[in-house]
């Protein structure tokens, strides 16, 4: 037991972690990232909450730090804005990265490895059943699924007002659109989960 | 049919719903200019921001499969949409295991054959600057905007091959064509913030608050977008950025489209100008 919490206890890490997240789609150039630091500094998630550090993240998963980065926060704040991507001399791909490691994490969470501490991957959930059901996303019900799973009854109700915005606009419809070969579609979500 | 100009719409979900007024703006502008869009049949959600990468690039590839069976290319003015089809079609064409794993995923044999483009490269590289600017009917003479490019329409570079990504200038160009003054606005490239509303708002009406802050602060008419969700968050989310900072902005926010409707002499009714958040009246009325 090292008694300095910030001392990093070399028996706990897996060395295997980087592999697992190469082998993601999106994930294949982690092991380049030599920590130059360009990342964070074109990062508008770091210009307001410095706990959201792409390097950092990238060195602890380098390092092993399956747990830590995994059931951290920070994995999800992504803003998927491509500046840190597009800016990497040595083309990590960093927004393509920060989605290979939030896949693991769903996957861990699965397992029972894990506990995800963002609402983010319940929100998004909503929104991929929408396609799933219909193909297309019906945002009436996406919202009010992901906000109910998220915030409840109450946070629900605070939404109320937006969405009456939204309907007087005729922005949010009643019913969905349905994609025809919606068979099609549920294949490719079933030929995803087999592999 | 001037099949040049011919390509297979791909309006998304949001552009059929919450950005109702970019698909009628988009359709009225384009028939204008000669740009002909045939709905792509039977077309699905590319996956938008929510999806997973294998799930998003499968779904985003039938979508292409669909276009490359009747021979178009795609024509996309969500840059959210642009970005999914564009990199699914990159996947694809980079071969191995990846096509692999998207065309057993979408049973389709889709090989690369199509070209993805956004709406705004079509009009400003296909059209042209000087053909806009010979069609304007009531230049926008005295009109101050902030272009505003956000993340997807310009990055990445080897997705959105048609910007540069440090220095864009379609918006730029657009808004000077129109006879309008386009203003140097430093936030261009920002981030709104939009993938994160729902699950950290803070973040999110921070990021847009910078934005629409320098755009008011430098005096402009309208910020000028090309995306439905910065849309959204400029637009939708302005009075709950105003009310949350104790702030007033009071900006209208437009798409590339309305704004080159008004100039083109498209009735407001076309353009959808009444289904914007914050009032465009005082726009219209100049």
């Amino acid at each position: 037991m090292l008694e300095n919490p910030d001392v990093i206890d070399a028996s706990n890490l897996d060395p295997t972690f980087k592999y697992d997240i190469s082998t993601q789609l999106g994930g294949e150039n982690i092991k380049r990232c030599f920590q130059c630091g360009t990342c964070v500094a074109s990062c508008p998630i770091w210009t307001i909450d410095e706990g959201f550090n792409p390097r950092k993240i990238i060195r602890m998963a380098l390092l092993g730090m399956k747990e830590e980065v995994l059931s951290s926060e920070f994995i999800w704040f992504c803003s998927r804005c491509y500046a840190c991507y597009e800016q990497c001399p040595q083309d990590v791909r960093i927004t393509e990265l920060m989605g290979a490691i939030a896949s693991i994490a769903e996957r861990e969470e699965k397992d029972g490895n894990i506990k995800i501490r963002s609402t983010k991957p319940i929100l998004d959930k909503a929104f991929v059943n929408s396609i799933r059901k219909y193909g297309r996303n019906f945002e009436t019900e996406t919202i009010i699924s992901g906000v109910l799973a998220t915030k409840g009854i109450k946070g629900l109700l605070s939404y109320v007002s937006d969405g009456f915005a939204m309907l007087r606009k005729r922005k949010l419809g009643f019913r969905p659109e349905k994609v025809k070969e919606l068979g099609q579609i549920g294949g490719i979500f079933e030929a995803l989960e087999e592999k | 049919m001037n099949l040049a100009y011919t390509f297979a719409y791909y309006p998304g979900c949001y552009l059929h719903a919450s950005a109702g007024e970019y698909d009628m703006s988009t359709m009225a502008v384009c028939e204008l200019l000669g740009i002909q869009l045939i709905e792509l049949d039977d077309w699905n959600c590319c996956g938008a921001l929510e999806a997973s990468n294998p799930l998003t690039l499968s779904l985003s590839a039938r979508n292409l499969a669909l276009a490359e069976k009747e021979g178009l290319d795609i024509l996309a003015p969500c840059s959210i949409c642009f970005n999914n089809l564009s990199r699914a079609n990159n996947a694809v064409r980079g071969g191995g295991r990846t096509k692999t794993i998207i065309n057993k995923a979408t049973g389709e044999n889709y090989q690369g054959e199509v070209e993805v483009r956004h709406l705004l490269d079509v009009i400003v590289n296909d059209i042209g600057l000087d053909n806009i600017s010979n069609a304007v009917k009531v230049p926008l003479e005295g009109l101050r905007s902030v272009p505003y490019y956000g993340c997807l329409t310009i990055r990445p570079s080897d997705v959105s091959k048609f910007e540069d990504p440090e220095i864009p200038r379609s918006l730029d160009d657009i808004i000077e064509a129109l006879g309008a003054d386009c203003l140097q606005f430093k936030h261009k490239k920002d981030c709104c913030g939009g993938n994160l509303l729902l699950s950290s708002e803070d973040f999110s009406l921070q990021i847009t608050k910078e934005i629409l802050s320098e755009a008011k602060e430098l005096g402009a008419d309208c910020v000028t977008v090309a995306c439905p969700l910065c849309h959204a968050m400029l637009d939708y989310q302005q009075s709950k950025i105003e009310s949350k900072y104790d702030i007033v902005i009071d900006l209208p926010i437009l798409y590339f489209t309305q704004l080159m409707g008004l100039a083109l002499g498209l009735r407001e009714k076309e353009l959808g100008l009444n289904k914007n958040f914050v009032s465009t009246v005082k726009l219209r009325r100049r």
